[in-house]
C-alpha cells in the first residue's frame, strides 16, 4: 500500500486524506478477506495515515501539512460516513486501531487530538458505530488517555456549550458499552481529590440516572467481554464500580470540603444538594453488586475473579483517612460529624456488599489491614468482625438475590479455584430446594454458614 | 453483640433513614442482609420500604424471597392474605390495585403455592372459595383436583346455611365461577347424573336471577303503610346485592346466554341425542319436540336419559319463554326488566265488538246454552266443563294494540312458546313426573310471576273453570290485598289483575253475577280518567272481525283510561242477553241504555233494538234514567218516543214518578205537571251533555253497585 505515497502527494490534503481513507478500507477488507494472520496493518500504511490524516511532521525537513478548520469537519463528516457505511465489524474496528490506535510516537498527540473530536462529533450526530469502536478503543487503551479522551467529551458536553447535556444523555442508549466506559473514565478523570476534581453536577446526575434506569449498564462491558489473561496492564478497569464507590465514600467529606471553602471564597452555593444523587448512586452500586454472584456463576469466574482489586481499595481507605483528617483539622468542634460517619457507612457496606458477592475476594482479616487507620464506626467494626455465628436451625438455603431467584442457574458453580484465606472453607451444598432450585449464589457469605469452624472473634 | 443485637441494630438504623434518605436506609439492609441472610426482620424491612413505596416489581421479589425462606412466618401470611383479599375484591383504589400487580410479578409456581396455602388458612367458606376459585381460574390444571370439591363445599354450606334463595353467594359463586371451568375442563370426567343435577342447580340460580323482584324491603314498607306507595319509584333506584357478595360481584351479565353455554357443555358432555352445538332456546326446543316423537320407542337407560333430555331443555325454554312475555306484560314485577318500556297488560275476553255485533242472538246463544246448562246442575266436575269450552291447542287470536305495545309479536311468540313448551312436557306421563320433580325442587308454585303466566295460559286454553282457581291463587299471592285504594290508582291497577281476569273468566263461563261483582269491585278503586277517551279503532287489528264469535282474547293496557272501557264492554255484555230476551226487564234494558253511551255510536244499532223493544211494551221504567244519560242522540230519541209520532211511549225515567202516577191518576194537573218535569228534566239533561261520560259511567257503577248486581241471575 506504501506505493500510493506518490499519487497522494499532489493532492491538496482533504482529497489525499479521503483517498487514504478509501485505499485503506480496500487494504482493510481484503486483509480480513484473505484470513492474513495476525489482521494489523503494516507499518508503512500506519506511516501513510500519520502522514496524510494526522499531519504528523514526517521528518524535520518537510513541514507539516495542516488543514484549516473547515477541511477538519470536512475530513470528520467523511470519517463518520465511512464507518457508518462500513457494514463489517471486523473491518470497521481495523480501520479504527489502524486511525487511532496508539503508536507511542510524537503523532499520537493528533490522533487523540482528532478521535476527541470525531467522538464527540459522533455523540452529536448518533453514529452508534463509532462509539462502539471507541468503546473497544477505551478497553485497550492505558487509562492516562481514556481520561484524556472524557475530558474532551466533558468539555465539549458539560463545559463550553451550556444545555448540550442531552445530548451527551442519549449515549446511554446509542451505545451502552461506550456509555459505561465513558463512566469508568470519568471517575477517574474525577477522584475528588480537589474542587476542580469533582464531577459538574449536571455529569453526576446523568450518570446517576443512567445506573439507576438499568444497573446492568455497569456491569455491561464486563458481560460482553471475554475474560482473557492479556487484559493490558494500565488499562482502565472493566467495570466502573472502583470508581463509583471512591465517589461515593468521599463524597460526603469532598464536598463539606469544598462548601466550606466556597462559603470562604465568598461564592454562594445555589446548586443543589449532591447528598441525595451519592446516596442514590450509592444504593446502586450495591444492588449491581448483589447482582454480580449470577454474572460471575455464568461466566464460572465466582470466587476466582476480583472486579475489585485490593490496591485500590487500600488506597481509598488511605485516602478516606487522609480526608477524615483533613475534615477534623478543618473543624474540630461537632460540626458536622454526620458526613464522617456517612462516609465510613458507606465504606462499610460497599466492603461488606462486594465481599458477599465475590466482587472482593479477601478475607475480613485482610479489610482489618487496610481499615486500620480509620477511627471508629460501627458498622464497620460490625463489617470487620463479620456477622455473630448462628447455630439457629434456619435452613442454610436462602436464596437472598432476587433475580437469582427468578432466574436460577441450572448449572453448577464451579468450585473456586483459589478460595480466598477463610470465607469459603467449605462449599455449602444444597440440603433441601423449598420450591425452585436455589442457586450456589445464596450462600454468599461463609461467615453466615451455621458449620463455620472458626468464628470470628468479636470485638464490638 | 448478639445475631439478634446486630440485626436490631442495623434494621433501627434503617427504620431512622427511611423517610430521610430512604436510599440509605436501603444500603443498609442490602448490606444487612448479606450479614445475616437468615434474619427474618431485615427482609421484612426491605419489604415494607418497597410495598409502602407501591413499587411493585420490587416488593414482588422481596415477597417472592420471603415467601420462600420464611414459609412459616405469620407477618408473611398476614401480607398474604392482605393480597389475596385484594385479588378478591374489585376495588378499584391504586393500593389494591398494586397489591393486585404486585401477585402478578410472581412466578405461577409461586401464586399457586400461595393461593392454596392462603386457602387453607382460610376460615370462611365464602373467603375460602374465592380463593381457591382464584387458584383454579388461574391454574386449570388444579380444576381437576380442586374443582368439584368446591362445587361440593359451596352446596353443602348453601344448605347448611338455611339461605332462603337459590340466588345467594354460594350459589352465585358455584354456578357463575366454579360450574364452568368444571364442565369445560376436558380432563375431567364426571357422571351425566352429576352434571345434569349441576346444571339444574345453575338453571334455578339464572332463572331466580332474571326474576328476582323488587327487594322486600319496598314490599315492607308498603304493607306498613297502608298506603302502597308506587312501587316502580322506589324500585329504580334500587341496585341489587347479593349478600355476602360485593355489588360488582352481585352481577350477572347476560344470565341465560350464560345458562345456555352451560346446557351446551353439559349436553355436549352428556352427550345428548342430536346435540350439535345448539345456539338459541327456540332450536333448543325444536330438537327436543323431534327427540319426543321417538321416545316411546325407547327403553331403558336411553329412554330415562332421553326423557331428561326433554324435559331440562323444555323447562329451561318454559321458563324463559314465560319470563319473556310476563317481562313484557307485567315488567314491573322483575328487577332490572325496564319498566318503562310499557305498563302491565292484562289478558282478557275480548269485548271490543260487543256494541257493534247486530246478531246479539246468535252472539249470546252460546252462553244461553251454558247457562242453561249451569242451571241445570249438569256441570259436575270444572273440568269437565272446561274441556267443553275451548278444545287445547285451538289457536285463539290476541288482539292488541301494536303502538302501545311496540315488541308485541316478540311477546305473543314468547307467550306461544311458553304454551308449546308446556305442552310438550304434559305430552307422556313419564316427562310430566320428571317436570314436576324439577318444580317441586324450585319450588315454582312461589313463583308469582309463573302463575300469572299459568293463569294466563289456563284463560288461552279455555279452561276458565280452572283459570279461576289459579286466579284466586295468584290473588293470595299478590301483595297487598287486591281492593286496597291507592293514591296513585296506577299502581293498585297492577294488583286488579287478578280481580280483572276473574271478571273475564266468570263471564267466559256465564256466571254473569260474579262477574259484574269483580268488575265493580275494580271500578271502585279506579279514578277516572278527565279525559274522554280518543277513539282510535284504527290501532286495534280488527282484520277479523267479521270471521270472530266472539271468543278472543285481548291484551288490555293496566292503565284506568283501558280497563274503565273493558269493564263497561263487559257489564254490557253480561246484561245482553238478559235485555234482547223476550222477557221485561226494565230495569236491565235502563242500565244497557246506559253504558250504550260509552264509545258512542258504536252501539246505535243495539240501542235502536233496545228502543224497539220499548215501543213493543209501550212503556218503560227506569228512574236513575235522567242520572246517567246524558247521550244527546238517546235524550232526543226519549222525547221522541213520548210524542204521539213517537208511540206516546208511557216513559217512566224520574225518581218516584211511578208513585205518583199511581196517587194521582185522576188528576190531570198532576199529569201535566209531571209532563213539566219531564220536559225540565230533558232541558236540564241537554245542558250536561258535554260532562265526561267516563265520570258519568263510573259514577254509575258505584252508586248502583248492588242494583246492577242484583239485577243479574
Amino acid at each position: 500500500m506504501g506505493d500510493i505515497r506518490q499519487s497522494l502527494l499532489p493532492r491538496d490534503v482533504l482529497s489525499a486524506a479521503k483517498e487514504l481513507l478509501y485505499h485503506l478500507d480496500i487494504y482493510i477488507s481484503n486483509m480480513v478477506q484473505s484470513g492474513r494472520q495476525p489482521p494489523q496493518v503494516d507499518s508503512k500504511t500506519q506511516e501513510l495515515v500519520e502522514e496524510f490524516i494526522l499531519h504528523a511532521p514526517k521528518d524535520r525537513n518537510t513541514p507539516a501539512r495542516r488543514m484549516s478548520a473547515l477541511q477538519e469537519l470536512q475530513l470528520l463528516e467523511i470519517m463518520c460516513s465511512c464507518f457508518q457505511e462500513q457494514s463489517r465489524d471486523t473491518v470497521r474496528q481495523l480501520m479504527f486501531s489502524a486511525l487511532f490506535g496508539l503508536q507511542g510516537n510524537q503523532a499520537d498527540e493528533s490522533r487523540m487530538a482528532l478521535l476527541g473530536k470525531l467522538v464527540s462529533m459522533a455523540i452529536a450526530v448518533g453514529r452508534v458505530p463509532i462509539l462502539e469502536c471507541a468503546a473497544t478503543w477505551l478497553q485497550r487503551t492505558y487509562r492516562v488517555y481514556c481520561v484524556r479522551l472524557a475530558q474532551v467529551l466533558v468539555d465539549d458536553y458539560c463545559s463550553l456549550v451550556p444545555g448540550s447535556g442531552p445530548t451527551l444523555q442519549n449515549i446511554h442508549s446509542a451505545s451502552p458499552r461506550f456509555c459505561c466506559q465513558f463512566i469508568t473514565a470519568v471517575t477517574m478523570l474525577y477522584d475528588l481529590t480537589t474542587e476542580e476534581l469533582t464531577p459538574p453536577l449536571e455529569l453526576l446526575q446523568m450518570i446517576v440516572s443512567w445506573i439507576q434506569d438499568d444497573p446492568r449498564l455497569v456491569l455491561i462491558n464486563f458481560l460482553n467481554t471475554p475474560i482473557s489473561g492479556n487484559h493490558p496492564v494500565n488499562s482502565m478497569d472493566v467495570t466502573p464500580l472502583g470508581g463509583l464507590m471512591r465517589w461515593c465514600i468521599k463524597a460526603p467529606l469532598a464536598y463539606s470540603r469544598d462548601k466550606k471553602q466556597a462559603l470562604t471564597n465568598g461564592s454562594t452555593a445555589s446548586e443543589p444538594e449532591v447528598g441525595p444523587l451519592f446516596s442514590a448512586l450509592h444504593l446502586s452500586v450495591l444492588q449491581v453488586l448483589m447482582l454480580l454472584p449470577n454474572i460471575l456463576n455464568e461466566k464460572g469466574l465466582f470466587g476466582r475473579l476480583a472486579l475489585l482489586k485490593m490496591e485500590s481499595l487500600a488506597s481509598l481507605t488511605s485516602d478516606l483517612s487522609r480526608l477524615l483528617d483533613q475534615a477534623d483539622k478543618h473543624a474540630p468542634s461537632t460540626d458536622t460529624p454526620a458526613l464522617p460517619q456517612l462516609a465510613l457507612d458507606r465504606l462499610a457496606q460497599a466492603l461488606q456488599v462486594s465481599m458477599a458477592n465475590r466482587a472482593l475476594l479477601c478475607s475480613r482479616e485482610d479489610l482489618r489491614a487496610i481499615c486500620s487507620r480509620l477511627p471508629h464506626n460501627n458498622l464497620l467494626q460490625l463489617v470487620l468482625s463479620g456477622p455473630v455465628m448462628y447455630y439457629s436451625p434456619i435452613s442454610p438455603a436462602m436464596a437472598f438475590s432476587p433475580r437469582a431467584s427468578h432466574s436460577p442457574i441450572a448449572s453448577h458453580p464451579t468450585h473456586p479455584a483459589h478460595p480466598p484465606t477463610h470465607t469459603s472453607t467449605h462449599t455449602p451444598t444444597c440440603t433441601h430446594t423449598p420450591l425452585l432450585s436455589v442457586p450456589r449464589s445464596a450462600f454468599h457469605d461463609g461467615g453466615a454458614f451455621p458449620l463455620q469452624t472458626q468464628p470470628l472473634t468479636q470485638t464490638m | 453483640m448478639s445475631a439478634q443485637k446486630d440485626c436490631e441494630f442495623l434494621v433501627k438504623r434503617a427504620r431512622e433513614l427511611v423517610s430521610d434518605d430512604p436510599c440509605a436506609a436501603k444500603a443498609w439492609l442490602i448490606t444487612a442482609r448479606t450479614l445475616y441472610p437468615a434474619d427474618f426482620n431485615i427482609q421484612y424491612e426491605m419489604y415494607i420500604i418497597e410495598r409502602n413505596a407501591e413499587r411493585t416489581a420490587s416488593s414482588g421479589r422481596l415477597l417472592y424471597d420471603m415467601f420462600i425462606n420464611f414459609p412459616d412466618q405469620p407477618i408473611v401470611w398476614r401480607e398474604i392474605s392482605v393480597i389475596t383479599a385484594a385479588l378478591r375484591s374489585d376495588s378499584q383504589d391504586k393500593h389494591a390495585q398494586f397489591l393486585r400487580g404486585l401477585f402478578e410479578t410472581l412466578p405461577g409456581r409461586v401464586q399457586c403455592e400461595m393461593l392454596l396455602k392462603a386457602t387453607e388458612q382460610c376460615f370462611n367458606t365464602l373467603e375460602k372459595a374465592e380463593m381457591l376459585l382464584l387458584l383454579l381460574k388461574r391454574f386449570p390444571e388444579s380444576v381437576v383436583q380442586h374443582g368439584v370439591s368446591l362445587g361440593e363445599t359451596l352446596l353443602e354450606a348453601e344448605a347448611s346455611e338455611n339461605v332462603e334463595t337459590p340466588v345467594n353467594c354460594f350459589r352465585k359463586l358455584f354456578v357463575c365461577d366454579v360450574l364452568p371451568l368444571v364442565i369445560n375442563n376436558m380432563d375431567m370426567r364426571l357422571p351425566a347424573s352429576l352434571m345434569q343435577k349441576y346444571m339444574l342447580k345453575a338453571a334455578e340460580f339464572y332463572i331466580g336471577y332474571v326474576t328476582r323482584g323488587a327487594a322486600p324491603d319496598v314490599q315492607i314498607q308498603g304493607t306498613q303503610d297502608g298506603s302502597l306507595k308506587s312501587p316502580t319509584v322506589s324500585r329504580s333506584s334500587q341496585r341489587y346485592v347479593i349478600e355476602g357478595l360485593s355489588e360488582k360481584s352481585s352481577v350477572v351479565a347476560e344470565p341465560w346466554e350464560r345458562l345456555l353455554d352451560i346446557v351446551a357443555a353439559v349436553g355436549a358432555r352428556c352427550e345428548w341425542q342430536g346435540d350439535k352445538g345448539q345456539r338459541s332456546y327456540v332450536d333448543m326446543l325444536q330438537r327436543v319436540k323431534e327427540l319426543c316423537r321417538y321416545l316411546p320407542s325407547l327403553e331403558g337407560d336411553t329412554r330415562s336419559r332421553c326423557c331428561s333430555q326433554v324435559v331440562i331443555c323444555a323447562a329451561l325454554v318454559l321458563f324463559r319463554s314465560a319470563f319473556l312475555y310476563l317481562s313484557s306484560v307485567q315488567p314491573a314485577l322483575f328487577q332490572g326488566v325496564n319498566v318503562l318500556s310499557s305498563g302491565p297488560w292484562i289478558l282478557v275476553e275480548d269485548f271490543s265488538s260487543v256494541y257493534n255485533d247486530v246478531e246479539v242472538e246468535r252472539g249470546a246463544g252460546k252462553h244461553a246454552h251454558k247457562k242453561r246448562k249451569l242451571a241445570d246442575g249438569r256441570e259436575k266436575t270444572m273440568s269437565s266443563d272446561d274441556e267443553e269450552g275451548l278444545g287445547k291447542g285451538r289457536v285463539r287470536h290476541i288482539l292488541v294494540n301494536k303502538t302501545e305495545m311496540p315488541s308485541w309479536s316478540e311477546t305473543l311468540e314468547s307467550f306461544r312458546t311458553a304454551r308449546e313448551s308446556w305442552d310438550l312436557l304434559h305430552s307422556h306421563e313419564g316427562l310430566e313426573t320428571e317436570f314436576k320433580k324439577i318444580c317441586a325442587s324450585w319450588k315454582t308454585d312461589s313463583w308469582l310471576w309463573f302463575r300469572i303466566f299459568l293463569s294466563d295460559m289456563i284463560i288461552y286454553q279455555g279452561q276458565y273453570r280452572k283459570a279461576l282457581s289459579s286466579l284466586h291463587q295468584m290473588a293470595a299471592m299478590q301483595q297487598p290485598q287486591p281492593g286496597q285504594q291507592s293514591p296513585s290508582g296506577q299502581g293498585s291497577l297492577e294488583h286488579h289483575r287478578a280481580l280483572i281476569q276473574q271478571a273475564s273468566c266468570h263471564y267466559a263461563l256465564g256466571e254473569y253475577r260474579l262477574a259484574c261483582e269483580k268488575l265493580l269491585d275494580v271500578v271502585c278503586g279506579l279514578t277516572p280518567p278527565t279525559q274522554e277517551p280518543t277513539k282510535s279503532p284504527e290501532d286495534w287489528s280488527r282484520v277479523k272481525t267479521k270471521t270472530r264469535k266472539g271468543n278472543d282474547l285481548r291484551l288490555l293496557p293496566c292503565t284506568s283510561k283501558a280497563v274503565l272501557p273493558f269493564c263497561f264492554q263487559l257489564m254490557f255484555a253480561c246484561f245482553k242477553l238478559r235485555t234482547f230476551s223476550d222477557s221485561r226487564d226494565d230495569l236491565s234494558l235502563g242500565h244497557v241504555v246506559v253504558l250504550l253511551q260509552h264509545d258512542w255510536p258504536q252501539g246505535e244499532m243495539l240501542f235502536l233494538k233496545a228502543v224497539d223493544k220499548i215501543c213493543q211494551q209501550g212503556s218503560f221504567q227506569y228512574e236513575n234514567f235522567f242520572n246517567y244519560v246524558t247521550n244527546i242522540d238517546m235524550l232526543e230519541e226519549f222525547a221522541y218516543l213520548r210524542t204521539p209520532e213517537g208511540g206516546r211511549i208511557q216513559l217512566e225515567l224520574l225518581p218516584n214518578q211511578g208513585m205518583l202516577i199511581k196517587h194521582h191518576t185522576v188528576t190531570r194537573g198532576i199529569t201535566k205537571g209531571v209532563k213539566e218535569d219531564f220536559r225540565l228534566a230533558m232541558e236540564r239533561q241537554v245542558s250536561r251533555c258535554a260532562e265526561n261520560l267516563f265520570s258519568v259511567l263510573h259514577r254509575f257503577c258505584i252508586n248502583e253497585k248492588i242494583m246492577i248486581i242484583q239485577s243479574l241471575p
